[in-house]
């Protein structure tokens, strides 16, 4: 079992944070879509209100003892901003980050405190480009 | 100077116009390409449409060889992580980015981007105008959270020491003018009549100066 917060929405965010509940770990979502507390309450997941920018908000949803962080959001540049503090200034040992916009995919390294990229466009171009 | 400014609205192209007014070289990064029509005639500076985070947009807008960038879009994050890609990654020798919501102050700072606050320069601005005219400041510093500030010592505060008017953290003096001969005093400095002081104060502390100086507080 591990402490892991997600950041993020409807969509990635919220399914990968459901998986990783039903695989037995403990998951925080902070929810970058308003509005959205009592749908992910259902799914068992617990969602913390506010702006992920801002080190209060990691901090509620327990940065301080997280193993694990995966900045799943929509935006990249909310995803490098949470990538940063997530290493620099709680010390996660592992941050995920999940690049949208392929064109930003090298800023996604340890200068921002990302450990490893997910970039949903570039594993498709390379599944295309694969030998059949 | 070569300057690279991202976000064009209206700080954006008022700071565009005024640079390449005075013959610097501007290039222009923007989201939404309906804005250069905004850009004044007779504009010499460049135009990029695109998202200013972006290494292949930076580079479109030489920022190599640029002498400073400037952040100024809504979005802080963006400004943040423009403005740290700027200085890190392209070497940029200086770099600010606009800081619109306060709450965000902390990271830029953690962050090492210098900000201009909008929100935080206009309430300062705003409560010193209200409160302290006559305390008209001679310089502020960063946001204006920290003020440069001269004032006549009132008669009532001849013969004290110096260090009766420090207040860590609040108010400090840096210098003593005596008959318009300056000096750095010592904390054992006495007051004369007719005294000019410069104080450096943090604005949250501006009453209480001048409440000090008015001789409603001691």
């Amino acid at each position: 079992m591990m402490r892991i917060i997600v950041v993020g929405g409807a969509g990635l965010a919220e399914q990968v944070a459901t998986a990783l509940e039903l695989a037995g770990h403990e998951v925080s979502v902070i929810d970058t879509d308003p509005g959205r507390e009592s749908a992910l309450a259902k799914a068992g997941l617990r969602a913390v209100r506010g702006d992920p920018t801002v080190p209060a908000t990691l901090e509620s949803a327990g940065a301080h003892r997280t193993e694990v962080l995966i900045a799943g959001s929509r935006s990249d540049e909310t995803n490098l901003v949470v990538s940063l503090l997530a290493k620099k200034h709680f010390g996660i040992p592992r941050v995920i980050s999940r690049v949208n916009d392929s064109a930003n995919e090298d800023l996604f390294d340890d200068t921002w405190g990302v450990d490893a990229l997910v970039s949903p466009s570039t594993a498709v171009v390379s599944l295309v480009s694969l030998p059949a | 100077m070569q300057v690279v400014i991202m976000g064009c609205g209206r700080t954006g192209l008022a700071l565009a116009t005024r640079f390449d007014a005075e013959g610097d070289q501007v290039t222009v990064i923007e989201l939404d390409d309906e804005v250069q029509a905004r850009l004044p005639s007779g504009f010499r500076g460049r135009f990029i449409p695109g998202n200013g985070i972006t290494p292949r947009v930076l580079e479109q807008a030489a920022i190599a060889d640029a002498e400073a960038f400037v952040a100024l879009t809504p979005n802080d994050s963006a400004n943040i992580v423009a403005a740290r890609t700027a200085r890190d990654r392209y070497r940029v020798p200086r770099v600010i980015a606009r800081l619109h919501d306060p709450v965000h102050g902390p990271v830029y700072s953690e962050f090492g981007i210098a900000t201009v606050g909008s929100v935080q320069t206009t309430v300062n601005r705003i409560v010193q105008m209200l409160h302290h005219l006559t305390l008209e400041p001679h310089q502020t510093f960063g946001n204006g959270e920290t003020l440069l500030v001269r004032s006549r010592v009132p008669d009532y505060l001849a013969g004290r020491e110096i260090a009766e008017l420090y207040v860590p953290g609040e108010i400090g003096v840096v210098e003593v003018s005596t008959a318009g001969h300056s000096r750095i005093p010592e904390p054992s400095t006495q007051l004369r009549q007719g005294d000019v002081v410069s104080f450096i104060v943090a604005a949250g502390s501006l009453g209480r100066l001048r409440s000090f100086l008015d001789g409603t507080w001691s």
